[in-house]
Formats: structure tokens, C-alpha cells, sequence
């Protein structure tokens, strides 16, 4: 009852204030898809999902999301706790098969390749989608071990020396090497919160991955750590695709081009990220954004 | 405030007041309690500890007698034979008796003179032909020896015999008294370390009787044990806990192994009885068959504490290493093992801590035999250290009370020192993240 409501007000608004075709692409939009507003489509798509539902048991805890996620863009994902972004991130690098009773129906592709297809290995899935968790998970081991052990287990360096050039390269580019540089043989573990967080970007960064997920990589930081994790992930948007997860509104909108807000599960809205912080279309997006409820 | 709120305020307050006297008091009474557990638990442990060293401190030294041997040709074999064959074979006995005759020749009644040879033990007449074996050119010389006094001597001179009872009640006689006082005024009574009590098995002869050959056999007891129990231990709980669909079956099996643990060891021993050595008939009384059945016995604390130690690896590593591509086991090898090792390494050896103490079993599978023999391997029949002690407590000589001390002192040193080195392996490994 409360959607219609929602619904009905939203496209309301959207007669005020649009124009007429647009309006009519979007309901037409709506009338196709899971009711998202705003432009699911992009041009240029890493990744695509079409219909994806996701279901703990019984429990259904994402409804038929279509989203597109562009190439060398960040994309971030915001929404009241609990309205489903982990798990719609997680889907992304199945993730969520470690979780037994998880089930996730609709299809997700990677340049054009099913990703949910019983042929596919998660494995090279995994390396070429890298994932950033909430808390600095660092392996108990060496700095060193920490970015050395995605490539040694996939075979990617020839020898000793190109593993060192890999470790190097990976520090540098997450901005950690001039930290580290002369105690790599010390435990990941012995860092700051941040370092162990650039450590975790570092490692991902390691195996070459197209797309990082960063599932609220930040929230364990300081204000410090997080603007230095920030300004690194506007970097790496020159070389890898991003989705990024956050509470923090201002972080999405410093860090990311588009932004998707999420609501019980369902995919509210998404858009650039400016037109979705100045203009949001859809009155949860607003109430959201405005602060009247998250 | 009103007069009367105030009032309320007051009366409320005053109750409050009486309560806090009687929570404290409660909190007091409640520290004395715990303390007072405490307290009883050190008054026993160290009540165990003095009485057992008590008792058996004075086994780990032994008397000896100094006997001046005169290596008889006669007796023995002709001046420069040394075929070993011909050697083993002399009456060394004999040459006791005569050393002995010589030491009191005033002793000629033969009732007597077997008295006079029972002062010394019948592990002279070994000891001495040990040393013609070993230099033949003695024969036909005279040399003094220290050779072990007999049992009762030996607790005459530790003073574990009651003087004052009528001589017929007494293991030691008058004129045996007599004689070990004339040997003593000569110098040649001594109380020495008691080697032969590390160095031997098990013996009728409480001066020969020694621990090493439990000891060993419970070293090929338990190495059998842990070979068997750790690996399968380790690879059921990494299973259950890492790979098994959680599901009836997977719950059915967990209940089971919680109530294997729970288990009588004694059950465990008739089920090794029936299984080992009735249907595949395996020897008994030997390691291999100790060992497994002790590895039955313990596989269940193995795979319990196993499981808690991969329980206790925080998920964040597993998401780690599954999001850098690890497949789940390269997971489990790489990172969850590392990291649960140290506390399956403890539960392994508080498990064999456990099974080197077990006896029930064992007295199943025919490990009470009494053997003579230090066991060379897993299929030599052997005692263990709790059966020795067992079979110890149940010997009627007096010398044997202090040695099932002794040997419970080995048993709690081994003990000890198995759970230390568990304390020590998990202070170690602690987890630094
Ligand atoms: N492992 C799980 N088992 C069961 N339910 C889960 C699990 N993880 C998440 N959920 C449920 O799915 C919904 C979405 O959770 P999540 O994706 O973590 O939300 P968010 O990241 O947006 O805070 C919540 O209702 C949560 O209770
Ligand atoms: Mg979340």
C-alpha cells in the first residue's frame, strides 16, 4: 500500500517537474522493470544485473534489481542498514555462496559472461573482482604475504623478482609503499587501522582485478584514514571499475559519479550522483538524503 | 518537595541504605566462597603432592653392600676363557654365597646361611656375571663390588621397619640384625642413587624392579595414539566444521561424537577387546593394540577441541582469502589450519595427557601382564605407567609402597610437563591480529 503511495507521489513530482518525454521513458522504464527511477543503463557496462532477487531461507532480501555498472567509474551504494547493499554487492563477486542457505536468482554478467553460470569457477571471478570488507581483514602474516599471496596462488608472477615488482607496484598504487617500504617482512596485522584498510586495497589490487566492491571500507577509520582512502579510491578510478558501499552520504557523493539508493531490499533510485543529491526523484531518495530517516 | 514527598524521598533512601549493607555483605560472602574453593582445592593437590613425595622420594635411592668378590675359576670358568657362552654360564650364585660365607664365618647352621645370602639380592649374581662378561681377565682376582642389598635391607636401612614388634612378625630377624650392623661399623652399607629403577622393567624383586619399561611402553602406546587420533581427529573436525552441508546427518554426527567423549574409557577398552584382538586378532598386551584403543578414546576430545579452534578463526580471514580467489581449500589450508593449529595442538596433547593416564582400558586388552622385558617396538607385549603403578599398589612387599610413589611421581612429571608444553604452545601461537 505505502509503495503505490510512494509510487504514485514519485511520478506526481515527476509531472511537476520534468519534461513530458522523459516522463514517459520513465514510466515506460517502470513498466518493464523493477520500478527503479532514474537510468539504469549505461553506455558502456562492466557489469550488468537484470532480475537479480536474493534470498536468506526464506527470507527475501533483495527484489529484482536491474543495475548496470560502468567502466572506470565509481559507483556507490547507499541506504538505510539493513535494506540489502552487502548482499547486492556480495552477489556481484559471489561472495554470497559462501553463505549456505543464501540463494541469488537472476542473472549477473561480467562483460557479457553469466557470472551465476554453473560453468563458470569463482575463482578466476574472484581474482578479477577483488573485494574490500568493512573491517581491515589483513592476513595474520607479513606484509609482504599479505599482497604476495593473491598472485602466488593464481600463478601470476614468473619468478621471485617479478612477485617483488607485483607487491611493489600493488603498495604504490594504493599509496602504502612509502610507509611500508622498509618493513615488509613485518605482520600486516602490526599497521594502523587505514594502513591495514590500504593494505586489504592493496592486496585486492594485486591479482589485476577489473572491478573493486568496497563494502563500507571506511567505517572502522579515522576522518584521516578515511579522506586518504577516499582520495585513493578516485585514483584507481583511472584503472578499475568501483562499487563502493557506504552510511556516509558525503562520502558518496565525494567519491563516487553514480550513485544507487537502496531501500528494504529494493533498488529506489539511481543517477548521477549529483542529480541524486541535489534533485533526487523519488521521495524515499529524498527523505533519505535529507535526513529524515537512515 | 512537598512535605510528604520529602518524607517518601527519606524513607526510600533509609531502605536503600539497609539494602547496600546486605548486597555488600552478599558480594563479601560471595568472594570468601570462591576463595574458599580455592583454597580447598590447593589444601588437596598439595596434600597429593607432599604424601606421594613423601612415600616415594625414598625409592629413588637404593642400599647397596660392598662385597669383596673373589672371582673363583672354579666357579666361574679357567683362567683366560672368554667364549661369552661358557662365561654366561658359570655359578655366580655361588660366588655370592661364598663372598658371603667368607664376610661371617662364624654362620655355619644351614638355616642360618640362608638367612646370611638373603641379606643380599638375587641381582648380584646377574651384576657379577655382567662384569666377567664384560673383563674376563678378573677371573682369578679379587675385587670389591657394590651389589643391592635385598628388599628388606633395604627398608631396614631407610627405617621402614618396626623394630619394636616380636622378631617372628618382623621380615628381618635378630641375628640378620646383627649381621647388617657388622657390615654397617665395616663401611660397607651404603644408601646410593637408584639407577636400576630408570634403567629396568618391571621385576618380582623390588630392588630389580624398575620403571623404564612401563615408560617405554607407554611411549609406543601414545605414539601410536597420536598418530592415529591427531591426523583422523584433525581431518573429521576440519570436515564437519569447514566442508559438511550443516544438516540432520551433519547434526546427527556431532550429537554422537559429544557423547563418544562422554563415554566410560572402560567401554572403549572392551570394544578394542572384541574389535582388535578378537577379530583381527592382534596380540595382546601390546602398544598397537593400547594405542588404538586409546586413540578411539580420545579421537572425540580431538575432534571436539579441533572444532572449537576453527570456530574461534575469525570469519574476516575466510572472506579474505575466498575474496582475493583462494579457493575454500587453499581457505583452509593456507589460513584456517595456521591459524587453528595451536588450538588443536593443545586438545591433542591435553588428549594424550588423558590417555597416558588411562588404565581401564587397558587392563582390558591385557596390558596387565606382568613383563619383564623394556619393549622394542609396538608389538612387544609392555606395561604402561598406570598399569605399573597399578600392579604395584597391588604388591604385598613394602619396597613396592614407596615405588608406586616413585613411579606416580614419573607419571605427574610427564603430566605436568605435557601440559605446560600445552600452555606453552598456546601462549606462544596466540593469536596476534
Ligand atoms: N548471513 C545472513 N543470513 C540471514 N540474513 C541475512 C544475512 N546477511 C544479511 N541478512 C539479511 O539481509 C538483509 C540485508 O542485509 P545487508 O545486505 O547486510 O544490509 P546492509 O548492508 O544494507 O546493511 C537484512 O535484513 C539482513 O538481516
Ligand atoms: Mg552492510
Amino acid at each position: 500500500m505505502d509503495e503505490v503511495i510512494n509510487r504514485s507521489s514519485t511520478i506526481a513530482r515527476e509531472l511537476k517537474t520534468g519534461s513530458g518525454a522523459e516522463v514517459g521513458m520513465q514510466v515506460l522504464k517502470e513498466s518493464q522493470s523493477s520500478g527503479t527511477v532514474g537510468d539504469i543503463y549505461v553506455d558502456d557496462p562492466r557489469m550488468t544485473c537484470r532480475n537479480v532477487n536474493v534470498y536468506y531461507g526464506d527470507k527475501q532480501a533483495i527484489f529484482d534489481i536491474d543495475l548496470d555498472i560502468a567502466k572506470h567509474q565509481v559507483i556507490s551504494m547507499i541506504g538505510p542498514s539493513g535494506c540489502g547493499k552487502s548482499t547486492f554487492l556480495r552477489c556481484l563477486n559471489r561472495m554470497n555462496d559462501t553463505i549456505d542457505i543464501c540463494k541469488v536468482t537472476g542473472q549477473i554478467k561480467m562483460e557479457g559472461q553469466d557470472i551465476y553460470d554453473g560453468g563458470l569457477d569463482v575463482v578466476p571471478l574472484r581474482a578479477s573482482v577483488g573485494m574490500v570488507f568493512q573491517k581491515p581483514n589483513p592476513f595474520p602474516k607479513s606484509i609482504y604475504d599479505n599482497i604476495g599471496y593473491g598472485p602466488r596462488i593464481h600463478g601470476l608472477n614468473d619468478n621471485k623478482d617479478h612477485l617483488d615488482e607485483i607487491v611493489e607496484t600493488s603498495l604504490k598504487k594504493a599509496g602504502l609503499w612509502e610507509e611500508v617500504k622498509d618493513r615488509l617482512d613485518h605482520p600486516g596485522t602490526g599497521l594502523s587501522g587505514g594502513q591495514q584498510q590500504r593494505l586489504c586495497i592493496a592486496r585486492a589490487i594485486a591479482v589485476s582485478p577489473e572491478v573493486i566492491l568496497m563494502d563500507e571500507p571506511c567505517s572502522a577509520l579515522d576522518p584521516i584514514a578515511t579522506a586518504k582512502i577516499e582520495e585513493l579510491i578516485d585514483e584507481l578510478r583511472e584503472n578499475y571499475t568501483i562499487a563502493i558501499v557506504t552510511h556516509a552520504m558525503q562520502q558518496a557523493a565525494r567519491v563516487s559519479q553514480r550513485t544507487a539508493y537502496f531501500h528494504l531490499g529494493k533498488l529506489i533510485e539511481v543517477g548521477e550522483t549529483d542529480q541524486i543529491f541535489t534533485a533526487p526523484r523519488h521521495r524515499l531518495t529524498e527523505d533519505y538524503i535529507t535526513g529524515r530517516f537512515g | 518537595m512537598n512535605k510528604q514527598q520529602q518524607q517518601q524521598h527519606e524513607r526510600s533512601m533509609s531502605r536503600v541504605e539497609k539494602g547496600l549493607a546486605r548486597r555488600y555483605r552478599q558480594e563479601r560472602n560471595f568472594k570468601r566462597l570462591g576463595l574458599g574453593a580455592i583454597l580447598m582445592g590447593l589444601l588437596f593437590v598439595s596434600f597429593l603432592f607432599i604424601s606421594i613425595f613423601a612415600n616415594g622420594y625414598t625409592a629413588f635411592q637404593q642400599t647397596f653392600v660392598k662385597l669383596d668378590v673373589f672371582y673363583d675359576p672354579e666357579v666361574i670358568a679357567p683362567v683366560g676363557e672368554t667364549d661369552p657362552d661358557v662365561l654366561s654360564a658359570g655359578h655366580y650364585g655361588g660366588l655370592v654365597k661364598a663372598t658371603m660365607r667368607e664376610l661371617f664365618p662364624s654362620v655355619t647352621n644351614r638355616r642360618d646361611k640362608k638367612k646370611l645370602y638373603g641379606l643380599i639380592s638375587t641381582g648380584a649374581a646377574f651384576q657379577i656375571r655382567e662384569r666377567v662378561m664384560q673383563d674376563p681377565s678378573v677371573i682369578g682376582q679379587r675385587e670389591s663390588i657394590w651389589v643391592p642389598a635385598d628388599d628388606d635391607v633395604d627398608m631396614l636401612i631407610k627405617g621402614h621397619i618396626d623394630l619394636s614388634l616380636p622378631e617372628s612378625d618382623r621380615r628381618i630377624k635378630d641375628d640378620q640384625l646383627s649381621w647388617i650392623q657388622g657390615m654397617q661399623e665395616d663401611g660397607r652399607v651404603e644408601k646410593r642413587f637408584n639407577t636400576t629403577f630408570f634403567a629396568a622393567g618391571d621385576s618380582r624383586e623390588p630392588e630389580l624392579s624398575g620403571i623404564k619399561g612401563a615408560a617405554v611402553g607407554s611411549f609406543f602406546t601414545l605414539l601410536i595414539c597420536l598418530a592415529i587420533s591427531f591426523p583422523v581427529g584433525v581431518a573429521a573436525a576440519v570436515y564437519l566444521e569447514e566442508v559438511a552441508p550443516k544438516n540432520r546427518w551433519t547434526d546427527l554426527i556431532e550429537v554422537n561424537i559429544n557423547n563418544l567423549a562422554a563415554v566410560p574409557s572402560i567401554v572403549f577398552g572392551l570394544l578394542g577387546l572384541a574389535v582388535f584382538i578378537n577379530f583381527f586378532g592382534l596380540p595382546r598386551s601390546v602398544p598397537l593394540v593400547g594405542g588404538l584403543v586409546l586413540a578411539l578414546m580420545t579421537l572425540p576430545t580431538i575432534i571436539i577441541a579441533s572444532r572449537v579452534a576453527l570456530k574461534s578463526v575469525p570469519p574476516s580471514i575466510r572472506e579474505a582469502a575466498l575474496g582475493v580467489g583462494a579457493s575454500p581449500m587453499q581457505t583452509i589450508t593456507h589460513h584456517v589450519l595456521p591459524l587453528a593449529l595451536p588450538g588443536m595442538l593443545t586438545g591433542t596433547i591435553i588428549g594424550m595427557a588423558q590417555a597416558l593416564g588411562e588404565t581401564a582400558p587397558l587392563l582390558m586388552i591385557g596390558m596387565v601382564a606382568f613383563i619383564v622385558d623394556i619393549p622394542g617396538g609396538a608389538m612387544d607385549p609392555s606395561a604402561v605407567l598406570p598399569v605399573q603403578i597399578y600392579l604395584w599398589a597391588d604388591s604385598p612387599e613394602r619396597a613396592f609402597v614407596e615405588r608406586t610413589s616413585a613411579a606416580i611421581m614419573v607419571l605427574l612429571v610427564f603430566l605436568i610437563s605435557m601440559n605446560l608444553l600445552a600452555v606453552w604452545l598456546r601462549k606462544k601461537f596466540e593469536r596476534r591480529w
